[in-house]
């Protein structure tokens, strides 16, 4: 696969198959067709952006340059390696390392005061208990390394696979389910060296 | 590290489990895990459960469309200096003291060009 950011994945293991490929092909001859691609991608591309900058304009930003960067692209997109959806995160990843770059690496302070968006429960002590619970653990994960911290995000906000992230952070699957065990144990230290948790 | 049946092998399988719904003692059955494996199981259901969906601004959605679909031939401008004043104000400061230097830089030549032009005809 040839893309705007600079790798190529023709080295790395297919996937069962593309959800997003006839999208992509449509993309590619019709620019008006990456609009299914950009509503399908947004929420989740400015989620992933939003949990490791923990800013909502520098979240827009990385969100408006990675679609941008895409639709530039996928003109050069092959079906050669990559899903399109680990495609799209690499060059969101890219642009988010270059905001925290920019910013002077600050990632880990804005994690911590990161204004939680509302869990949606109509229940106010409910809502106060879950805000509390995400608090702590946005602290915990605000304490791990970038690439620890990059596999937990997308693993569990954008729901990537362990195969996806490695194409994404430009590592092996196996390299990744090594970083996902390590951060999981560093995580569940963290939480219980900090004390009793919350109901699960 | 990629050996079938690894710790992290079999808690990433455990993770593929919750991530497609499963509860987290029945993700850590299916992959083979307990103890110290199913805290780590637990600990991953916090987290997936504590990220929640981030509700994306209607303007900015509406913006990077109309922005994509080429409606929008460039960024809006304003909206960037309002959201980076900073980055304005040293663009200012740095585009001042550039021309502050090039002026000063010409009525020294000139001054210079001039007194040799003197001396000269004398």
């Amino acid at each position: 696969m040839t893309d705007p950011v600079g790798r190529a994945g023709a080295s790395r293991p297919r996937g069962p198959g593309d959800p997003d490929l006839v999208d992509v092909r449509a993309s590619q001859t019709d620019r008006a067709a990456f609009g299914t691609l950009y509503r399908r991608y947004l929420e989740r591309v400015y989620g992933y952006a939003f949990y490791l900058l923990g800013d909502h304009h520098d979240a827009e930003d990385a969100t408006e340059r990675t679609f941008v960067a895409a639709l530039a692209g996928i003109g050069a997109f092959r079906d050669e390696g990559a899903s399109f959806r680990s495609w799209l995160f690499r060059i969101a990843h890219n642009q988010v390392a270059n905001a925290l770059r920019s910013r002077g690496r600050r990632s880990a302070a804005s994690l911590e005061v990161v204004a939680e968006p509302m869990s949606g429960s109509a229940d106010p002590a409910a809502a106060v208990t879950a805000a509390d619970e995400a608090r702590e653990l946005r602290r915990a994960l605000a304490m791990l390394s970038d690439d620890r911290r990059q596999v937990i995000v997308l693993r569990f906000v954008d729901g990537l696979s362990a195969r996806e992230i490695g194409v994404v952070l430009g590592r092996s699957e196996g390299a990744v389910r090594v970083l996902q065990h390590r951060a999981l144990r560093e995580l569940a230290a963290t939480l219980d060296h900090e004390g009793p948790r919350s109901a699960v | 590290m990629q050996t079938p049946g690894s710790v992290a092998e079999r808690l990433d399988r455990a993770v593929d489990q919750l991530v497609a719904g499963a509860r987290p003692g029945t993700a850590a059955a299916v992959a083979g895990l307990d103890g110290a494996g199913r805290l780590l199981v637990e600990t991953a259901d916090r987290f997936r459960l504590s990220f929640v969906p981030v509700p994306v601004a209607p303007r900015f959605e509406a913006r990077l469309g109309a922005r994509l679909s080429g409606v929008t031939p460039s960024r809006d401008a304003v909206g960037w200096a309002l959201r980076h004043p900073g980055r304005l104000i040293v663009t200012g400061a740095v585009g001042s003291a550039v021309g502050v230097g090039v002026t000063a830089y010409a009525v020294w030549r000139s001054s210079r060009r001039a007194s040799a032009h003197r001396l000269r005809h004398r």
